[in-house]
């Protein structure tokens, strides 16, 4: 018998890891990345002639480790390729960017490796150009070893933005501040949890001994509340938790509020053994716990599949545990980055507040939206709202809209991010060209023999 | 409301919350009547949430689903100048787009059907097509302009009848049989999964729901269509001055007539350019699908031949794809009518057409409850041309 | 250092081989890439191709500058229309 051909979208840590843990068991496997080069975000690749960021010896091994492991005959990694779903033959949908095609394939099992997503807190202004997400700015760095020209603020909360400051002074362009909502400095005793961690403790005291040298304000217990466009810079407003506010003036802003799973619109993880397509999440777009988790929960989720579609069952105790480890070491910065200024709910931010990007609906729209004698459903607030309806498709509003829609209205069964996303085809905007060229040839499945 | 012909204590459970159940639920509570809505999952969660917004006769043969498009197109007219669909009811013409001599010939004659139920339709020659409809490439050889005919978005319809006949809708609540009194068999109302709803009169308005609770599974049918969205393109949707329809749609609404039953899956083809500057196209009409889940297959068919007629949308991308499973009637007619005693009455089976004819059906029904004179004929659609294969009520 | 370069609306902007144009754009100072098919403003966001903030029109299409490598001389243009205004 053949060996079932798996599909395994994302090209990090998780998405290697699970094609070389399929592919050494005897699966043909299609890698699928949308970039045009492997990596992921942690491990986003410079561009060619660019010195790579020292990243840490053990990041270094790593990578190295999981390039070597996707180095198998069983193995075809396809660039520029994105997922887009599971169509209602069954059929996964891929959108071959090189190729300006979609084609539909008939993998056993699909691995959905792809990553976490930032959380961003929607602020007045944070839709204004400048703006971007702290792991926006961080993945251009990585790639192209430069840093935007101008004043860069970061803000937000959480150890990303710290690691980040810590780069940028690294390369001799440090930002203006960094503003964050927690106060780890607080929680000396949160911190200890790291203290078994010893490699994750010296990154992070690394990180935080460039920011005090090199004399970057950071401003904790502090929360960024309105940016503004102002000449051509971006007028901020701050407030600390004894409410004074100052403003800053800044180039570029960059926000970051923790992140969540990369799995919206993608096809839930299957229930049953039976189905086909098999669908498996792995990494950080099932839990998101960081970078070398990302790579034993690949692996893992490579056992569990091969098994699954062997007809056999797997024990991945020590992958559990050492999941568990990332898990406490994740509890743990919670802890230190908890809120040491409340955030504003989103329903009590000003009424011009844009929510959805995409469409600039406002929280005054959605107020308007909710008020009546019947308090409409997750999918109404999408339809007649046009919440979620935009091109992201809801990635950066969903979760948002959700909450808002629970505080304005209590009493009626609250919406989630998922009733809002939806998970119809395609999960992201496609060519209609790339659509019609579809029917020019339309099995391409990975081949068994290969 | 002066006109009380109806007992001022009357109770009328309505059955979906769809554009059908939502509409009869407005018109009842505009006259006083004390109106719930018991929906098993969601409003608008089923065909009226999947459905193009075309308020159309265009694509209508003579015969009662002409009169009655007509009438649902007046309808909306009268509600959008009342104010009650203000700004969701858009007037505009439909073009029916022939892309070869036969297709040419059939819309000929289709618009001498039109023109003699009083349908402004003027015929636009090959030579003008390009200045009336820039958008269109030059394989369109003739098409006709369907004047007076509107686009309404189903859900938008149901949120704003929700909001101004101050509805309330039970969600997620299954209703699982009709509630008699023993002794009398008089109609108590509803049994749900959470409980009996007291009522009067029942509307049964639940689609596909409603076989089950009319004992009528060999009457209705799920009809699956497909459909899409695209992103926006403004320019693009300022060289379509309407919703331009293949004229080989007029033959995959063969069924539609009582002409013979569509092929498992049939291909049609409307686009519709939006307000937002995105295109609706559809759409396929499919027997036999289960589930309303959108395929490659079938999106990548109606798109080629959405490009061969508007090359420009080639260069757009597929933002969504969706299925609606739509309930038709065998005889492709809908089922709008008293159910035996009267006390049940059914409003459904209207397939592609639910949006154009759900608030003329809500009203008609709501006018046989209170008492009052039906403003269409009713009659080609009465339940009771099926009696005998009604097995409860 | 390369000199290649492409058009964004007719201005040349140099690049790197590997680079996106989101990268090469950024580089070259260009903050605002124009109108969106709806409109708004295009930016850069989210750097991995889920926002959908930095739309730009390539041979045509509608891609996503962060994702989306410059090649030499092959035109890069706002996707949206100058004219449109934001909704």
């Amino acid at each position: 018998m053949s060996p079932a051909p798996v599909l395994v979208v994302g090209g990090g840590p998780a998405g290697l890891a699970a094609a070389a843990h399929l592919a050494a068991v005897g699966h043909a496997v299609d890698l699928v990345e949308l970039r045009p080069a492997l990596g992921g975000a942690y491990h986003r690749r410079p561009i060619p002639g660019v010195t790579p960021r020292p990243i840490g010896a053990e990041s270094e091994t790593r990578w190295a480790r999981l390039v070597a492991g996707i180095d198998h005959p069983a193995i075809r990694v396809r660039l520029r390729t994105g997922f887009l779903g599971i169509d209602g033959a069954g059929c996964a949908l891929l959108d071959d960017r090189t190729a300006g095609r979609v084609e539909a394939a008939r993998p056993a099992a699909v691995v959905v490796a792809t990553g976490a997503l930032e959380r961003v807190r929607p602020r007045p202004g944070w839709e204004l150009p400048g703006v971007t997400t702290a792991g926006g700015l961080q993945v251009m760095m990585k790639e192209t070893g430069r840093i935007p020209e101008g004043r860069i603020l970061l803000a937000g909360s959480g150890p990303l933005l710290v690691a980040l400051a810590g780069q940028m002074i690294a390369a001799g362009r440090p930002p203006i501040a960094v503003v964050e909502t927690g106060d780890p400095l607080r929680r000396p005793l949160a911190g200890f949890g790291l203290l078994p961690h010893p490699a994750r403790l010296v990154e992070a005291l690394g990180h935080l001994g460039r920011i005090v040298a090199a004399g970057v304000p950071w401003l904790r217990a502090t929360a960024l509340e309105t940016i503004a466009a102002e000449g051509d810079a971006l007028r901020v407003e701050l407030r600390d938790r004894r409410e004074r506010r100052r403003t800053l003036f800044a180039d570029h802003v960059a926000l970051h509020d923790g992140i969540r799973p990369n799995d919206r619109g993608f096809p839930e993880p299957s229930v049953s053994a039976a189905d086909r397509p098999f669908v498996a999440h792995a990494g950080d777009c099932r839990e998101v716990l960081g970078v070398a988790a990302a790579e034993i929960d690949g692996a893992r989720v490579g056992a569990e599949v091969a098994a699954i579609l062997a007809g056999t069952s797997t024990t991945a105790s020590k992958a559990l545990a050492r999941l568990a480890a990332e898990r406490r070491v994740q509890a743990v910065l919670t802890r230190l980055f908890a809120p040491a200024i409340p955030p504003t709910p989103i329903a009590a931010l000003p009424r011009e507040t844009v929510l959805c990007r995409c469409e600039g609906r406002s929280v005054g729209d959605l107020a308007e939206l909710l008020d009546g004698s019947d308090a409409p459903g997750g999918r109404e607030i999408k339809l007649s709202g046009r919440f979620a309806m935009g091109v992201c498709q809801g990635r950066f509003c969903a979760h948002w809209v959700a909450e808002a829609a629970a505080t304005l209205r209590p009493e009626a069964t609250a919406p989630t991010a998922g009733d809002l996303i939806g998970r119809r085809w395609p999960a992201r905007p496609v060519s209609i060209d790339a659509v019609i060229a579809s029917a020019d040839r339309s099995d391409t499945s990975p081949s068994p023999e290969r | 409301m002066s006109d009380v012909a109806f007992p001022s204590d009357l109770r009328v459970a309505v059955v979906g919350a769809g554009i059908v159940g939502v509409s009869t639920a407005w018109f009842l509570a505009r006259a006083g009547v004390d109106v719930r809505i018991v929906e098993a999952h969601a409003p608008v969660a089923a065909a009226t949430g999947a459905a193009d917004g075309a308020v159309s006769v265009a694509s209508k043969r003579p015969g009662p689903m002409m009169q009655a498009a007509l009438a649902g197109i007046r309808l909306y007219r009268e509600l959008a100048e009342s104010g009650v669909l203000d700004g969701l009811y858009l007037t505009r013409s439909t073009f029916l787009v022939a892309a070869d001599r036969a297709e040419a010939t059939v819309l000929e004659g289709h618009a001498a059907a039109l023109a003699s139920v009083g349908v402004t339709v003027d015929p636009i020659s090959a030579a003008r097509l390009p200045i009336v409809a820039p958008a269109l490439s030059d394989r369109a050889r003739a098409a006709i302009e369907v004047r007076g005919e509107g686009h309404a978005i189903g859900y938008d319809i149901v949120r704003r009848l929700v909001h101004t006949g101050g509805l309330r809708i039970d969600r997620d609540r299954r209703v699982t049989g009709l509630r008699r009194a023993p002794s009398t068999g008089r109609l108590l109302g509803l049994d749900t999964d959470r409980g009996p709803v007291d009522a009067d009169v029942v509307v049964i308005a639940a689609g596909g729901g409603s076989a089950a609770l009319l004992g009528l599974g060999d009457v209705l049918r799920p009809r699956r269509g497909q459909l899409l969205v695209t992103e926006r393109a403004p320019a693009l949707a300022r060289g379509l001055p309407g919703a331009i329809m293949s004229a080989r749609y007029l033959l995959s609404k063969a069924s539609a007539t009582g002409g013979p039953p569509v092929s498992p899956r049939g291909y049609g083809l409307v686009i519709d350019p939006l307000r937002t500057g995105q295109f609706l196209v559809g759409g396929t009409r499919e027997n036999d699908a289960e589930r309303p889940v959108a395929d490659l297959e079938a999106i990548a068919h109606v798109l080629a031949d959405a490009v061969a007629l508007v090359p420009g949308l080639a260069d757009v991308r597929l933002l969504r794809s969706f299925a609606g499973l739509r309930t038709a009637v065998v005889d492709g007619l809908p089922l709008v009518g008293p159910v035996g005693s009267g006390d049940v009455r059914v409003a459904t089976g209207f397939e592609g057409d639910g949006i154009c004819l759900g608030p003329l059906m809500g009203r008609a029904t709501a006018d046989a409850i209170l008492g009052r004179p039906s403003e269409i004929d009713l009659a080609p659609f009465d339940p009771a041309r099926f009696t005998g294969r009604m097995a409860a009520a | 250092m390369s000199a290649k370069t492409f058009p964004w609306n007719g201005v040349p902007i140099a690049f790197r081989d590997g680079e996106t144009i989101a990268a090469a754009l950024a580089n070259a100072g260009v903050r605002t890439l124009g109108r969106d098919p709806a409109g708004r403003v295009a930016r850069y966001f989210c750097g991995i191709g889920a926002c959908q903030n930095c739309l730009v029109r390539v041979d045509g299409r509608v891609v996503e500058a962060c994702l989306t490598p410059a090649v030499e001389g092959v035109p890069v243009e706002s996707a949206g229309e100058p004219t449109e205004a934001a909704p």
